[in-house]
């Protein structure tokens, strides 16, 4: 039984967002700051021949304009991300210059008078011919257009042998575009020189204040020391609020160091648009060898990734990706390939979910279309195929009892009972037999997805814990609170291994210079690994408790129980002492004390890169969704009406938030799957505001039934897993397998618009 | 660009101004007179994360311009909370797990405030008719929702 | 945000005055939905001012006069949505408004900026195209009456002069024999500009046979226009899915040659077809 977890209390940050008193990015003003603006590049591949910022400085309010001869240090980031483009721009997004000035409004008046000349190129565009190219390269310092580290892969049995096995052979290509994370705050960045560091400190709307910094200090020329890093609130970021902040960061860091003044820079929404990273857009080739019963022999893919110019994401994402590109399933043969590969065009990044939404559209259509080819019920075919005790996935990892829970067929069922899968799929096709305008569709869709980061890094993370005199207790993560509720899932975490209640606690946003750097704030790992460290961090400072306790209720230290706000023996309930009291005791009386950081560290991931075999993650999270559609096939329309989804996230710390984090992952699904994607012309975007970036409004919420599966896997802290990228990557599929269903058409590019629907291509200006 | 002289009431209080007229009142309520409650999500009047209430309906106020709010009385975000503690709005977008980033919640606040206020009994239909022009990214709306059923019941009681 | 100065004119008559002094440097803002967009990415060059008519009540109303409803220039989409005037005599007006932007557009956008605005999606004026609406027009020296199909040039050009101020639209009121209906295609359920819209009257007179018909198709042709040949064809007789099906070809024909084969047509071909008999269906009273 637990008092403090399991539990859905309410967010620990919720009273000041509620009253507007958060402070996002935009909210901070300093004393006589400067309004910095971007200068962007005017062409998606072009010389840079020269940059004239002459009229531009002699605007009244202008202070200072900066371009790449003036950054200190080195002017390459992480992912090869200049800071300001050089000699080249290599696509839209590239900053050329930087404006301060006194106001927004002459910032913005300035970027029209810097005057840049340009020799434009032939862009690369496509990304197959960016593969296959060996002497048009978007980085001239390579051999060929493939992102560095991108190429990942996995072997098992022998595929040839595998498919020779085979009854049925499918071989199909599936596409997914570019999209943005959308979060409803553009990102933000106020960077003020910090004259005791003789550096400076930066605030803002920071997924990762740590890779900033690291960042930052290189192109400054500083000791990481000389920067500090503090989050402000974030208004979402699902991987988003990353290579661009970290651009703005660089830039404004160097104006702030010139002027000695306060710089903020607000993107718009459509800088925004343009200069944030994106979800890859994927090619996926499958190749699938079957029985004649439904049983999986062999699968092989090859799976393109577009990256842009620049890439600081393909390298992991692809890994993860090729991982789980074989689905949920047992497959003796597996050939799988990832390649990122280098365009002029937008860039590819950290979208919630990292290659699973690309590869699960993919393998789940894939799967589906394998049932019909056999003529299978999609939900058998899956129960057939998928891991279950005794299985081995595509690394070679064993599932069963003590090692990987295999719950995925349960779930299966559980949830075809709960949506009346089966039942539904004939009523529907009864109901699509009477009707001519309207078609009805049911679709069924599962996933695996590795918990952490596994194999990407390690999964290290940091927390620290103070208790002050009044018995409140103060918390601080190295991971940050982007919305996502990490700090009430971790306060809730400290107080049950405390015993003591949630309304003790506070939490405050990261800063880089009171905590160690412990990893990113990615991968669906807040709880998984920052809640391990927040559990070490707690116990330390419970044994110091139980230890003072014992001397004063005079007992030995393993009697004493803390729990309820009290310490106490545990069979004599009448040696008590509140825990006010003995922190009063600890702090006052003995000077003990009570601050204590909690570090987690699993160990590196073992894995064999040739073969992609070995332990990938250390366990798995799961799901199904079941998704019903309603199309006009007149018009093109998709709708849908109802999801009902299971999962296996282990225990629910806050089952409200866990809820809230599917809800909010399936209806980004749901806009991956019907609406979202970039137009582009010529390496231009067209797309890049609300009003043409269609993301889902309240009225395209279908009903949505998530039932939870809790499965015991003592992995994580108090067996809780991952869940916040786990909600959006079965809706695609799903959706258009229900559109299958519905239709008899198979589409395999996403999003399922108007014109795709209807047409089965999308149509451009 | 001549500065024009505006009144307005934000919250019960009255204000006069000196202005570009090239301001929204988005840049007043925000730059001029510190309600950052009110947030800038995309500057089109797409998103709804700037609405506030004017003269009692709810408006984008990134389309408005500063002289056309001249006279008029705004509610904002800041207005709800009173001595009695947090609106019952308010309380419910907490209890009902319905804020999750908090970047839309206060638009999403005022919008739900206006609609409950022409429909105290709102069916899931209505309220999602109340609240089409505010759009959340992190929360699905599911929570939203239940969180205006929630309210519109403590506001009943 | 481009920069201009702001005229607030203290009623109707100075408006025109202000427009006929200004007349080429300045604009009209109304409830500022669609200019405020247009204003932010600076597009218009030559604006040295603004004249705002948010506070003009004398521009704001919906009345009944005789056998007509008029509606003044700005009047925002919701107070037309919530009109039980619009709503007895012209429930496609209701209907179009009420699918226009959010909540937060509808309260301040309004008919007159939808008119002028001159989108080939408005979502108001293509149930005024089939309401046969009439624009009231006025300047500082004339005032004149256009038929809304009359008044556009082609896309976004609406035939007003610089010192011209549209005033009011007005429509006869519909009686209750006659079945309308408004559909729209969009990419979303909120928030969504139409990819097609479409509107429709029908009146069938005693013997079942189609006394009139108009029929509006929205963002298909480069002005909002009836397309009076194929109301021609049901015209008189009575209705059956045969002449409903021909209406339906007829229009993307139609559409084809007004427009061109453009980027969309593949889609908007089949779409305009369907849509038209879908609405005839509806207001013919045809299973």
């Amino acid at each position: 039984m637990y008092n403090e977890i399991k539990k859905s209390q309410n967010r620990l940050d919720g009273y000041e967002k509620v009253t507007g008193q958060a402070k996002f990015g935009a909210d901070l003003n300093f004393g006589h700051q400067l309004y910095a603006k971007t200068v962007y590049s005017e062409y998606p591949r072009a010389e840079i021949v020269s940059i004239d910022i002459s009229e531009a400085e002699k605007l009244e309010g202008v202070v200072d304009i900066i371009t790449y001869e003036d950054i200190p240090g080195e002017n390459e980031m992480f992912g090869r991300f200049p800071v300001l483009a050089a000699k080249e721009v290599k696509y839209i997004g590239d900053g050329v210059a930087v404006v301060a000035a006194k106001s927004k409004e002459t910032a913005e008046k300035a970027v029209d008078l810097i005057n840049v000349e340009y020799k434009e190129k032939q862009p690369l565009f496509n990304m197959k011919k960016a593969y296959n190219s060996k002497d048009d390269l978007v980085h001239t310092d390579k051999e060929d257009n493939i992102i560095e580290h991108s190429h990942h892969l996995m072997r098992k049995g022998n595929i040839k042998e595998g498919l020779q096995k085979a009854d049925v052979i499918l071989e199909r290509t599936y596409y997914t575009p570019f999209v943005d994370q959308a979060y409803i705050e553009p990102e933000v960045i106020v960077t003020i020189p910090d004259p005791y560091r003789e550096g400076i400190e930066i605030h803002g709307s920071i997924q990762n204040p740590y890779s900033i910094r690291e960042n930052v200090a290189k192109i400054m020329d500083l000791k990481i020391s000389q920067v500090k890093v503090i989050h402000s609130t974030i208004g979402g970021s699902f991987g988003g609020k990353d290579e661009s902040v970290m651009l703005m960061a660089a830039r404004t860091a160097i104006l702030a160091k010139r002027t000695d003044r306060p710089i903020k820079m607000v993107l718009t929404r459509e800088e925004s648009m343009l200069e944030s990273c994106k979800r890859h857009a994927y090619e996926l080739n499958y190749k699938i060898g079957a029985k004649q019963d439904g049983t999986i022999v062999a699968i092989e893919d090859e799976v393109y990734t577009q990256g842009g110019p620049y890439n600081n994401k393909a390298m992991f994402a692809n890994w993860r990706g090729s991982v789980h590109a074989t689905g949920p399933y047992r497959v003796e043969n597996v050939k799988t390939d990832y390649y990122g590969v280098y365009t002029n065009t937008i860039y590819g990044g950290a979208y919630r979910g990292f290659s699973a939404p690309q590869t699960v559209f993919g393998s789940e259509s894939l799967i589906d279309e394998l049932a019909y080819e056999l003529d299978i019920s999609p939900k058998e075919i899956r129960l057939k195929n998928c891991l279950k005790e005794g299985d081995t996935f595509a690394t070679g990892q064993k599932f069963g009892p003590g090692e990987i829970p295999a719950p995925l067929a349960d779930i299966i069922e559980g949830v075809c009972e709960h949506s009346d899968y089966e039942e539904k799929r004939a009523e529907y096709k009864e109901f699509n037999n009477k009707h001519n305008e309207k078609k009805k569709g049911i679709g069924i869709s599962c996933t695996i997805r590795g918990a952490g980061l596994g194999g990407e890094g390690i999964d290290t993370a940091g927390a620290t814990l103070t208790i002050d005199q009044d018995g409140s207790i103060n918390l601080i993560s190295d991971l940050t609170e982007m919305g996502q509720g990490m700090r009430t899932a971790h306060s809730q975490i400290a107080a049950e291994t405390l015993g003591v209640s949630l309304e003790r606690f506070t939490f405050i946003n990261t800063d880089t210079s009171i905590i160690m750097d412990g990893g990113p704030t990615v991968a669906s790992r807040g709880t998984l690994a920052g809640g391990q460290a927040v559990i070490e961090a707690a116990r330390k400072l419970k044994e110091r408790l139980k230890k003072v306790a014992s001397k004063k209720l005079d007992c030995k230290k393993e009697d004493i129980v803390i729990g309820n706000d009290l310490i106490y023996h545990k069979q004599n309930k009448e040696k008590t002492i509140a825990f006010e009291d003995l922190i009063e005791v600890c702090l006052n009386d003995l000077g003990i004390s009570l601050s204590a950081q909690g570090w987690y560290n699993p160990g590196p991931e073992e894995l064999d890169e040739e073969t992609g075999q070995g332990k990938a993650y250390p366990t798995y999270v799961y799901g199904c969704a079941v998704t019903e559609i309603t199309v006009d096939i007149k018009t093109g329309k998709v709708n849908v009406d109802k999801i009902t989804a299971g999962y296996d996230i282990g225990t629910p710390i806050n089952p409200q938030q866990v809820k809230g984090q599917l809800y909010g992952g399936l209806l980004q699904g749901l806009g991956y799957s019907l609406m979202e994607e970039f137009e582009q012309k010529e390496g231009y975007l067209k797309t890049d505001n609300f009003d043409d970036y269609l993301i889902p409004s309240i009225k395209d919420m279908p009903d949505i039934d998530i039932k939870l599966f809790d499965i015991e896997d003592d992995f994580g802290p108090y067996g809780a897993k991952s869940v916040g990228e786990l909600g959006i990557e079965l809706v695609a599929p799903s959706v258009t397998n229900a559109f299958y269903d519905a239709t008899g058409r198979r589409i395999r590019e996403i999003p399922l618009n108007l014109e795709r629907t209807l047409l089965g291509k999308s149509l451009s200006k | 660009m001549q500065k024009i002289e505006i009144n307005l009431t934000v919250n019960q209080r009255s204000y006069e101004l000196k202005v570009k007229p090239n301001k929204r009142l988005l840049d007043v309520l925000r730059n001029d007179l510190n309600f950052t409650g009110v947030k800038e999500g995309c500057g089109i009047g797409e998103c709804g994360a700037c609405t506030v209430i004017m003269d009692g309906e709810i408006v984008n106020s990134c389309m408005v311009l500063a002289g056309q709010a001249r006279d008029s009385e705004i509610i904002t975000v800041e207005d709800l909370e009173s001595e009695n503690g947090l609106h019952p709005i308010q309380k419910a977008f907490i209890d009902a797990g319905a804020v999750q980033c908090g970047f839309c919640t206060p638009g999403m606040i005022l919008s739900t405030l206006n609609l409950l206020k022409e429909n105290s009994n709102p069916t899931r239909s209505e309220i999602k008719d109340g609240l089409e022009g505010n759009f959340c990214r992190c929360t699905g709306y599911k929570q939203i929702i239940d969180a205006v059923e929630l309210a519109a019941e403590m506001m009943r009681d | 945000m481009q920069e201009f100065n702001f005229l607030q004119p203290e009623n109707y008559r100075e408006a025109l005055n202000l427009l006929n002094e200004y007349h080429g440097k300045s604009k009209i803002i109304a409830g500022g939905t669609d200019l405020i967009v247009d204003l932010r990415k600076e597009k218009y060059t030559d604006l040295k001012y603004l004249i705002d008519i948010s506070k003009l009540d004398e521009l704001e109303y919906i009345k009944e006069d005789g056998e007509y409803i008029k509606i003044g220039s700005y009047t925002n989409h919701k107070s037309i949505t919530k009109s039980d005037l619009v709503n007895k005599y012209a429930k496609i007006l209701t209907l179009g408004c009420s699918e226009i932007g959010s909540p937060q557009i509808r309260n301040r956008g309004t008919i007159g900026g939808n008119i002028i605005t001159g989108s080939p999606c408005a979502d108001s004026v293509t149930p005024l195209v089939a309401l046969n609406a009439i624009i009231v027009i006025e300047s500082k020296e004339q005032k004149r009456e256009v038929p809304i199909e009359e008044f556009y040039e082609g896309p976004y050009r609406p035939k007003i002069k610089a010192n011209e101020l549209l005033k009011e639209v007005y429509f006869k009121k519909l009686d209750n024999s006659y079945q309308g209906d408004f559909i729209k295609v969009k990419r979303r359920n909120a928030v969504s500009k139409a990819r097609i819209n479409i509107a429709a009257l029908g009146k069938i007179d005693q013997a079942g046979k189609v006394f009139d018909i108009r029929l509006a198709p929205g963002s298909i042709t480069p002005k909002p226009q009836r397309f009076k040949s194929v109301e021609e064809l049901v015209k008189g007789r009575e209705p059956d899915n045969e002449i409903i099906e021909k209406m339906g070809q007829k229009v993307a024909e139609i559409m084809i040659d007004k427009s061109g084969y453009r980027w969309s047509t593949e889609y908007k071909r089949p779409v305009i077809r369907d849509l038209t008999k879908r609405i005839l269906k509806t207001v013919l009273e045809v299973e």
